[in-house]
């Protein structure tokens, strides 16, 4: 452990850099091919000749436009699904990450500080009310963004901070959370259970371009990458990274921060999609390590695969019918988890 | 003999009396007594007439109502809201979460169920608590008839109950006669459109659009709500879409169609509401429903025919 800590401080070697180029690259592909996979499936046959073509037009290569219903299923509906998907899945696995890090603790997972508790009660209110899915959006990340300061103030109050207080006080509160949103449902009317029902399973049904949350997952990619090093450093303990010359305190709160916000934005696209900001990350620790300069954006590449890969799968598996994403991602989830567990023999999480 | 012997033996004997007196009460009663069979075959005797009648769904208030049995129910379940009179009754709950205490309390000599709203184990309980439980599942349409009339005999209200059925049974006739055979019409229901959800063909729904000559395009689903995505809908190309929504207005979204003008619903404009109340429900309203939509599709009906027309005039 200790050595291999020391190692991730250091910087790489020409066989190293080469790893990493290869591991980041393969994921990359993967998320295109995926990519792919995402605009050609569906009810509405769509040919590769036919995606090649609209690709061709839209870069402007070509004046020739595609077949006209074809055109419009996949940039009307595939691609800004495709793309929520992809920015959905690498801000839940970077958050899950992240908050693994803070609290140093393997079971952390996005929701663990009850930010999607919070945004679901937002959204679910909005949802009762009967409000438009602008609505139930904006509502969900005020909620999630009540949460995050509630958490942060009570962890804050006593003037004696640790990881494990905000875990703590993150854990009742979402409790609390929880609890507020069994008795929506239980007062809620039919038609606006489902609807419930379905926000909290976690559905990109309604998902629209990304945009701004896109530009906000990248900028975060770029801040932890400025934090990779601190973070390598943390990893040998609190004292010891005081000594190195990390300010911890700080450290953290923007790791709070920073995790928080991602997945205000995460639930706030797709709802709470379960269970892939737990597993991503690990997963990854097991099979690369714990260096975080290869490891956070690792795990945002995995984590837009899979999600993407799941959602398609939830779409197509039993069409027309739906599935709700999050079952997907747990039954890919799951055995491939299990399956790095058993191989693997470093002991990091 | 000890004192606390004599005082339980003189109350058992109390006991006896009490229910010998009560069993030769009854017997005069039970030539009058009313036997009916309710949609889980179970049969039920009351020793006579409801009175007093507890109503665990929505829809049965309103047959109850229908069946001239309305001012025998004394309380309903949540949602409750037609005929205007039934929104000021007690309320028991809503019909997933029942208040069993209130139910005892207000002592019914009857209480109407709905097997796919209210669950098991509350109902079960009411039984046991010697409550007559009387047990709805409106499955086809020819089935409300038949509970008004059976709502009317355990009611006392037969006439008024059997006369709500025969115009329920020749309305309905008629409107198969006018429009069941006409030229199918595919048609699309939704009823909700976050997430998105339709129906299947054991929706009563379905057999709504059946009778009036549509044929329902996800009719072959296997889940009696299935939900769908929008590609499933272009992909089935519906002549008409048909929508409820929550309330009396026009759902805003049946307009989000109108990005897809490929669909031939949207093309000839054949975005039709229904308010959910009329169609939804397995109550007498149903019927306006109906008419209703068989209007709508005798609409779509004839654009289509127009247009076949254009099309061959133009070739």
């Amino acid at each position: 452990m200790t050595t291999q800590s020391l190692e991730t401080s250091r910087s790489y070697s020409q066989q190293q850099k080469l790893k990493v180029f290869l591991l980041l690259g393969g994921l990359a592909l993967a998320c295109i091919a995926s990519l792919v996979l995402a605009l050609l499936t569906g009810s509405i046959k769509v040919t590769v000749g036919e995606l090649w073509q609209l690709i061709q037009f839209q870069l402007g290569l070509s004046d020739q436009p595609a077949n006209t219903l074809s055109a419009t299923v996949v940039t009307e509906l595939r691609l800004p699904r495709a793309l929520s998907a992809l920015v959905v899945g690498a801000e839940l696995a970077l958050a899950g990450c992240l908050m693994q890090v803070l609290l140093r603790n393997p079971l952390a997972d996005p929701y663990v500080l009850g930010v999607s508790g919070g945004a679901a009660v937002g959204a679910l209110l909005s949802i009762m009310a009967g409000l438009g899915s602008f609505w139930v959006s904006g509502s969900a990340f005020v909620g999630a963004l009540t949460n995050l300061l509630l958490v942060f103030g009570l962890s804050h109050a006593s003037g004696v901070w640790s990881p494990s207080r905000l875990l703590l006080t993150g854990v009742v509160t979402a409790a609390g959370w929880g609890a507020i949103i069994s008795f929506m449902l239980s007062i809620g009317e039919d038609n606006q259970l489902r609807g419930m029902l379905f926000w909290l399973m976690g559905d990109l049904s309604r998902a629209s371009l990304p945009g701004w949350h896109g530009l906000f997952l990248l900028m975060s990619l770029a801040l932890s990458a400025l934090l990779a090093r601190p973070l390598n450093m943390m990893l040998r303990g609190e004292l010891q990274a005081k000594a190195l010359g990390v300010a911890v305190y700080p450290l953290q709160i923007t790791l709070y921060l920073l995790a928080s916000v991602l997945t205000a934005s995460a639930v706030t696209q797709a709802g709470s999609v379960g269970f892939l900001g737990l597993v991503v990350p690990h997963i990854l620790r097991l099979s690369i390590g714990s260096d975080h300069r290869l490891l956070l954006p690792a795990t945002a590449l995995a984590g837009a695969c899979l999600l993407l890969l799941a959602d398609t799968l939830a779409r197509t598996l039993i069409a027309p019918q739906q599935l709700p994403v999050g079952v997907i991602t747990a039954f890919i989830g799951v055995p491939v988890f299990l399956w790095v567990l058993q191989k693997s023999n470093r002991g990091t999480v | 003999m000890n004192p606390s012997h004599r005082t339980i033996r003189t109350a058992l004997l109390t006991l006896v009396i009490a229910m010998g007196l009560q069993l030769s009460f009854q017997t005069p009663a039970e030539a009058g007594a009313i036997q009916v069979v309710d949609d889980q075959n179970q049969t039920l005797t009351l020793p006579q007439p409801a009175k007093r009648i507890i109503s665990l769904a929505p829809s049965v208030t309103e047959l109850l109502y229908s069946a001239g049995a309305g001012d025998k129910v004394v309380a309903v379940v949540q949602y409750s809201d037609f005929p205007e009179a039934a929104k000021a009754l007690p309320r028991v709950g809503g019909y997933t979460q029942l208040d069993i205490e209130r139910i005892l309390s207000l002592q019914p000599d009857l209480v109407i169920g709905w097997q796919s709203g209210n669950q098991p184990e509350a109902l079960d309980k009411l039984r046991q608590l010697g409550i007559p439980v009387y047990i709805t599942e409106t499955r086809f349409l020819e089935q409300i008839p038949d509970t008004l009339e059976r709502f009317g005999q355990m009611a006392d209200t037969f006439e008024t109950a059997a006369r709500a059925a025969n115009q329920f049974r020749s309305t309905l006739d008629q409107l198969k006669n006018q429009y069941q055979d006409k030229n199918t019409v595919k048609v699309f229901y939704q009823v909700w459109s976050q997430p998105l959800i339709t129906i299947n063909k054991q929706n009563l729904i379905n057999q709504v659009i059946e009778a009036c000559g549509g044929q329902n395009v996800f009719a072959e689903l296997n889940t009696i709500a299935p939900r769908i995505d929008v590609e499933a809908v272009l992909k089935a190309n519906p002549d008409a879409i048909v929508a409820s929504g929550m309330g009396v207005e026009r759902p805003e979204w049946l307009d989000e169609w109108l990005k897809w003008p490929s669909i031939n619903a949207v093309k000839n404009d054949q975005l039709h509401f229904i308010p959910p109340g009329h169609i939804q429900r397995q109550t007498v309203r149903v019927l306006l429903g109906a008419e209703r939509l068989c209007r709508q599709l005798d609409q779509t009906r004839t654009l289509m025919a127009d247009s076949v027309d254009q099309q061959g005039s133009a070739q």
